[in-house]
């Protein structure tokens, strides 16, 4: 265990700066992640959809549905809700208290 | 993980099966090694494999413990996330330097209980999964790494400290640097592996452009129970595969884009996952075009008739192009050799590509072993040396040679460190040697 405690807020802005800073690029992809995240959340609060559901009722790409759909099942925030013929449905995981 | 110490009598270029049989048959014989990876984990590709042919066991099952094995072997230091920058002969020895790359991370501190990467907000193609997957900015490799620490990709960091602020042990360091270590050492395995022709090699397959256009490390994952999606799904909307073809010699035997040797091990990975495709779902129809297969090995035979009788399609045919449909289906136009030649079009929902096998890592001056032309290392006698550089005192193990498969990259890994147990031998004689590995002879 680190025995003095880090000043990890001052640090991160000398690594930021480092690394070229936060640019518009990474603030607008910062965004369209949070963007994308929130719309797909929204879709499967109606109940389980599968990926060209999600994508025709948010008119994001089926392609990026997924990306986004397995990146949630992996951090434990949807799950597989059985088969609709050629596809899985998801549905929102409830959060563990 | 433990400190690098300034001397070993043995370097290991490499983390994956070859390198870590090489350590563990080296250090098992009384020398100190250090393994140096440049990836956050060792167990290279194997580890992301689903299944080895021809028997179909979990390859991650067989690896993993010889990754705990080599990391926690008394005469081995690990040491991930580092380059070779330069090996240079010294006398009979090598003086090497490393770099060792930053995770912004302490490893003294780390505790590995993800809860960095659990408050993490951005995500990122996760490289294990080649990309079909997602993983944070700051993340654990996978759930079989080894060190389980977590590396921060400064790619995608928004800098706004979440890690740092959910780190319970305070080891989120941003002002690591990469960090240069240099060692001195009596002998160098190089068994640094493997990588696939880029998915762009050939234009008319259209990989990298057609988004279910995959290599066939991707559909390792795929398949794998621990992979991006659980099941065998199409990248571009999630589609449970009906219908996959496997295009062999997508990258090998190929002069136009310089690969013109056999890749060796794709007929029999093609055959492995077209089983595994079945095993998943019978009725998926799965297709191999091929202009031969070549299954070589001991009861590799065998496996080739097990997948006809699995349902598998074997089709002695010449792929020609790609052509992608609006719903992304696929149509491959072949020419089809066993019907004299006669042109059809095939249309899949999956194309793997079997890619050529190339070299992991070009040295390009940081070590003194030559490579040959195809940019493998060069073996000194084939017939009787095959383990042996074009340099005194640099063995070589696995595909850093040449295409080869787990079982022939293992032996080989053996037949090198043994090689490199005798020159220590001859060159410093055991005693001394072992002195320098701190156990007494």
């Amino acid at each position: 265990m680190a025995e003095t405690k880090r000043n990890w807020r001052e640090d991160v802005k000398v690594f930021r700066d480092r690394m070229g800073g936060l640019t518009e690029a990474k603030k607008a992809m910062a965004k369209d992640q949070r963007d994308t995240i929130k719309a797909i959340q929204a879709a499967l609060k109606a109940g389980p959809r599968t990926v060209p559901e999600i994508s025709a009722e948010t008119k994001i790409a089926s392609q990026k549905v997924l990306w986004y759909i397995m990146a949630l099942k992996r951090y434990g925030k949807v799950a597989e809700a059985g088969q609709a013929g050629e596809y899985f449905r998801y549905e929102l995981k409830e959060a563990s208290s | 993980m433990a400190k690098i110490k300034e001397r070993y009598d043995g370097l290991v270029v490499g983390g994956g099966i070859a390198g870590m049989q090489a350590a563990l048959d080296l250090a098992g014989q009384g020398y100190g090694v250090l393994l140096v990876e440049r990836e956050p984990s060792i167990g290279g590709v194997m580890v992301g494999l689903n299944k080895v042919f021809p028997t179909l066991d979990c390859s991650s099952c067989i690896c993993t413990p010889r990754m705990a094995e080599t990391a926690h072997h008394d005469r081995i230091t690990v040491q991930a996330y580092t380059e070779v920058d330069e090996v240079r002969r010294e006398g009979d020895g090598f003086a090497v330097r490393l770099i060792k790359k930053p995770r912004y991370v302490v490893e003294e501190d780390c505790i590995g209980c993800s809860k960095c990467e659990l408050a993490c907000t951005m995500l990122a193609p996760h490289e294990f999964d080649h990309g079909l997957g997602a993983r944070a900015a700051i993340y654990i490799p996978h759930g079989n790494a080894i060190p389980q620490l977590p590396v921060l990709d400064p790619e995608y960091c928004i800098f706004d400290g979440t890690c740092a602020r959910a780190c319970p042990t305070d080891c989120i360091d941003f002002t690591q640097l990469p960090e240069e270590v240099n060692i001195e050492v009596g002998a160098v395995i190089i068994a640094t592996g493997l990588k696939t022709t880029p998915m762009d090699a050939k234009k008319e397959y259209g990989g990298g452009k057609y988004v279910n256009v995959m290599n066939p490390l991707a559909m390792e994952r795929v398949q794998s129970p621990n992979g991006p999606y659980g099941h065998v799904l199409r990248p571009s909307d999630g589609k449970l595969a009906q219908s996959v073809a496997y295009v062999q010699c997508a990258g090998s035997r190929d002069k136009s884009i310089g690969v013109p040797y056999c890749s060796r091990v794709c007929c029999m990975y093609a055959l492995k996952q077209a089983i595994m495709i079945k095993h998943h779902r019978h009725e998926t129809d799965v297709t191999i075009y091929h202009m031969d297969i070549r299954a070589f090995g001991k009861g590799y035979e065998q496996f080739y008739r097990r997948a006809l009788a699995e349902g598998v399609k074997v089709v002695k045919a010449k792929v020609a192009r790609i052509t992608e449909e609006p719903n992304r289906d696929l149509t491959l136009r072949v020419e089809l050799i066993d019907e004299g030649g006669r042109v059809a079009e095939k249309r899949h929902d999956l194309v793997v590509l079997s890619q050529g096998t190339i070299p992991g890592w070009r040295p390009d001056g940081r070590a003194l072993a030559q490579v040959d032309d195809d940019g493998f290392f060069q073996i000194r006698d084939v017939v009787t040396r095959p383990a042996n550089s074009s340099d005194d005192g640099i063995f070589v193990a696995g595909v850093a040679t040449g295409p080869k498969d787990i079982p022939d990259s293992i032996v080989e890994a053996g037949a090198a460190a043994m090689e490199a147990a005798m020159y220590l031998d001859r060159t410093r004689g055991r005693r001394q040697a072992l002195a320098g590995a701190g156990v007494e002879a």
